[in-house]
């Protein structure tokens, strides 16, 4: 190997390799997906899937990328095969590419330094998702997560309390006379976790067998 | 400590020698700013890193402050480390191989120290971004849009000076180490106008950005910084044992595996993608054993009789220790990808392990190296300039602390891995338990900063002895 | 250092290194074919056949249909297509459109696509006559009872088809006991759109 140019052409080969297949052929594939219809399951009927989240949630999304939130928390969920997260409660089937179509960046992260959170909206609610953000401590002790005060406001109480004002316990609550209320981001972030589910189950992600029992010709009819 | 200092050094070190001239040395204001640029960035990766890392044992600590975020701060470490530092300092040891085993002088030195600066301009305006919430939201490729262009145009002064250096090369065949170089120069414009053109400018759709970026991180560390530490690994251990590398056959085998399997992969296992992709990623991760056993066995072969050599040079001492580092990272991503083990260990600190034992100990330790060698011959001062001293405290202090780091961060992950997945755990308690391990990875950190931070003051010595001679010089000269 | 230690100088300033000519060992070979062996065994398994709609655990696209409970109302698309290209289509066209003086569509028809089957199952069992609108526009055409000739599995997996796959139709699919229960309600001559309408959805 003494000729410049065949060690080019030998790295291009090798480089096209590796572009074709993993950049390429997967673009072919799976490149332009659109929404689909849910696998009917017993009385549910098929549903289009996934929808496009509300607004409110694109700006929480750009508040969750520019905080980095995916560097601890991932949003995919594991088949049961391949790890535990089904039975973490994580959710209720894998993930697949159909799950990201709405995406913008699309973050699934890489490492699980807290819990995975592709369905977090379903298993959370709004004062819960704003609790753990000013401390995670307040609602989840021990808890390793940072916490997340510039996103909120302590400000003196005038007047009457604001209604967004965050119920803390007695140890993080502020002093009194002092309230603690969520700002925007805050808000936007939240609705954004909220929006965080991969419901239904999809052709290449179907129920576990269990349910399969009642599944005659046509089970997913309405009476 | 005198092992620095052998005898032969001191008798043939001029910087005026026959062998040396119309080398680098006509120039050296451009790869000594990458060199140098390179080391600071990575002191400054690793007190971020060190910040960072205190959230753990304090997570209430500055969080009033969203710069000093953790998800932020953890973008703005991992940057700078593989672009202030990682592609500087590929970039200006591996020039300066070109320039050496070609026997001519570097193409248009100005405009790699032009294309060095806007790099680091770009640079820092990405990391200050990241800071400041401007972060793409991709690994390894968090620099916001606007860097991109910057980063691409600067790489390009500099990769395209580099092959017009490799292209009038004096000498006919090509030593192993150039081939690594040429590599390393190619990648990283190819794999880097991929992420931005379909992560920034033409995003593609839903989870292929993630496919996008995984590709784009595993071929930055394994193809792009692994060619080049290895081309410094295969330059140096030959040079200073003065001997033939064993094999170029086995160099060869190494190279091309590496290109072609080691560019694959990078995909965790359960990746919401249709299952060949990963699969595919598996098949060539688990083909990087070659190159590895093909590496190992070359050097073993090269070195095996001289390994009580192997602390007459801190170079040979960093180089060694960043091959044996690369070799298990290497066996770990291996065994890692394997799905029996991917079930366990993916998601976890596991594979945060793996990539810094390969960065830090890998990369950063061979350049290390290299920079003893290069810096005195691109100034064309005396190499003992480096003081002994301060050149084994370095050592030790980057060796252990990555060691400690590495091993604490393997056993976290490996524990969080085999308790998350026995039934009856809280995530919560789980993660309680990494703590433990997160503080012991957390004080290797620390003394890789500081040894880091050593190497940084001896550097500084060896410049301004450096500047002090040209000025006594100078002098001289007007008299 | 020990300078009794016969200890070879590091070569600072020496001639610029060499490569050695020694051949790759062959073990080394004979690892490369086994493991690339392991590999093509590993995709094989794994790699679902390179298709895009398998992902693990899943190994091939069989394997992804045969854990799909849809498989059975698949079944029945398939039968309900084979009786709507034999049966339906004749009148109401292959798209389903309809033709002016022949048939009115069935894509995007209000009849076809409401909440529940109730009211048109009773149309392919028992026919139609007299005046109906469908999508905004008067017919007024007799189609003849196919009750006879069809199972009750055949006309409801035909409606499931119609309903659900035809053109844009993305409706509900329909279950043979409906159609076997409006069987039973033992009725006299085709019915008209009048009488349909009294029928309540569920």
């Amino acid at each position: 190997m003494n000729n410049g140019p065949l060690l080019f052409l030998g790295l291009f080969a090798a480089m096209a390799c590796s572009w074709l297949s993993f950049i390429m052929e997967p673009q072919l594939q799976i490149g332009s997906l659109q929404q689909t219809n849910t696998v009917a399951v017993g009385d549910a009927s098929a549903e289009t899937y996934p929808l496009a989240p509300p607004g409110d949630a694109h700006q929480g999304e750009e508040v969750y990328r520019a905080d980095g939130c995916a560097a601890c928390h991932t949003q995919m969920v594991r088949p049961q095969e391949l790890g535990s997260d089904i039975s973490h409660g994580w959710g209720a089937r894998r993930s697949v590419a159909e799950d990201y179509l709405f995406d913008q960046p699309v973050m699934v992260g890489s490492q699980r330094v807290g819990p995975d959170l592709a369905n977090f909206g379903r298993r959370s609610d709004v004062n819960g998702i704003l609790m753990r953000l000013y401390d995670p401590r307040s609602l989840v002790p021990g808890s390793v997560m940072p916490a997340y005060r510039f996103l909120f406001e302590t400000r003196k109480i005038e007047g009457a309390p604001s209604p967004g004002a965050l119920v803390l316990p007695d140890r993080f609550a502020p002093a009194p006379g002092y309230e603690v209320v969520p700002r925007p981001e805050a808000r936007a972030l939240a609705a954004y976790l909220l929006s965080l589910r991969q419901d239904g189950y999809l052709f290449e992600a179907p129920p576990p067998p269990q349910p399969k029992t009642n599944s005659v010709p046509g089970a997913a009819v309405k009476k | 400590m005198s092992a620095i200092v052998s005898p032969a050094r001191t008798a043939s070190n001029t910087p005026t020698e026959p062998s040396q001239a119309g080398k680098a040395d006509c120039c050296p204001v451009g790869l000594l700013y990458l060199l140098g640029a390179g080391t600071v960035w990575l002191a400054i990766a690793l007190a971020l890193g060190f910040l960072d890392s205190l959230k753990f044992h304090d997570p209430g600590l500055l969080a009033d402050s969203a710069y000093w975020t953790y998800g932020r701060v953890h973008a703005a470490c991992g940057s700078a480390l593989l672009y202030g530092f990682g592609v500087q300092a590929a970039l200006g040891v591996g020039l300066w191989l070109l320039c050496q085993l070609g026997r001519t002088p570097l193409a248009g030195p100005f405009v790699v120290f032009l294309g060095a600066l806007v790099w680091n301009f770009a640079v820092t305006v990405g990391v200050i971004a990241i800071l400041c919430g401007d972060n793409t939201g991709f690994e390894a490729f968090e620099m916001p849009a606007i860097c991109a262009p910057m980063l691409f145009v600067s790489y390009a002064l500099i990769g395209v000076c580099g092959m017009l250096t490799f292209h009038q090369r004096q000498e006919g065949p090509l030593y192993p180490s150039q081939w690594f170089v040429v590599g390393s120069l190619f990648w990283f414009p190819w794999i880097f106008s991929t992420a931005s053109l379909l992560l920034l400018y033409m995003p593609v759709r839903g989870v292929l950005q993630a496919s996008t970026d995984w590709w784009y991180a595993h071929n930055l560390r394994m193809v792009f910084l692994g060619f080049a530490g290895l081309a410094s690994s295969f330059y140096f251990i030959p040079k200073l044992l003065g001997r033939p590398l064993h094999s170029r056959q086995l160099a060869g085998l190494a190279f091309w595996t590496l290109a072609v399997f080691g560019s694959w992969g990078g995909i965790p296992d359960g990746a919401p993608l249709p299952s060949w992709i990963a699969s595919v990623g598996v098949a060539g991760t688990v083909l990087t054993a070659i190159p590895m056993l093909a590496i190992a066995v070359n050097f073993y072969q090269t070195a095996c009789r001289d390994l009580n050599t192997l602390d007459s040079s801190p170079t040979l001492r960093f180089t060694y220790v960043g091959l044996l580092f690369l070799i298990i990272a290497g066996a770990q991503q291996i065994v890692g990808a394997l799905p029996q083990v991917s079930a366990i260990t993916s998601l976890t600190w596991f594979g945060v392990a793996q990539k810094e034992l390969f960065d830090l100990g890998f990369f950063a330790m061979t350049v290390f190296g290299a920079i003893y060698y290069i810096v005195p011959r691109l100034l064309g001062i005396d190499s003992q300039t480096w003081c002994p001293k301060l050149a084994k405290v370095h050592f030790y202090l980057t060796g252990i602390g990555i060691l400690i780091s590495y091993l604490a961060l393997l056993v976290g992950g490996i524990g969080q891995g085999i308790l998350l997945a026995a039934p009856g755990h809280s995530f919560v308690q789980v993660m309680q338990g990494t703590l433990m391990p997160l503080r012991m990875s957390t004080l290797g950190d620390l003394m890789f900063l500081a040894g880091t931070v050593v190497f940084l003051v001896n550097f500084a010595w060896v410049v301004g002895t450096w500047c002090r001679q040209c000025c006594v010089a100078a002098r001289k000269e007007a008299k | 250092m020990n300078p009794n230690e016969p200890q070879k100088p590091v070569n600072e300033n020496g001639a610029e290194p060499s490569a050695g000519l020694s051949t790759v060992p062959v073990w080394l070979i004979v690892v490369f074919g086994g493991l690339f062996y392991w590999c093509q065994l590993y995709l094989d398994g794994h790699a679902g056949g390179f298709s895009k709609e398998v992902y693990a655990p899943y190994d091939s696209p069989e394997a992804v249909m045969a854990a799909n409970p849809q498989s059975e109302g698949d079944k029945m698309v398939t039968i309900g297509r084979e009786v709507f290209t034999k049966t339906c289509s004749v009148c109401h066209q292959p798209n389903g459109l309809g033709k002016e003086g022949t048939a009115p569509p069935l894509v995007g028809s209000e009849w076809v696509l409401a909440s529940s089957a109730d009211r048109i199952v009773h149309i392919p069992l028992y026919g139609l006559t007299g005046p109906i609108t469908v999508k905004g526009v008067q017919w007024n055409l007799t189609m003849t009872p196919l009750g006879d000739n069809l199972t009750d599995e055949q006309i409801a997996a035909a409606l499931t088809y119609v309903r659900t796959k035809l053109g844009d139709n993305h409706g509900s699919p329909v279950n043979p006991e409906l159609v076997k229960a409006a069987r039973a309600e033992a009725h006299r001559g085709p019915e008209t759109a009048d009488e349909l309408l009294r029928i309540p959805l569920q």
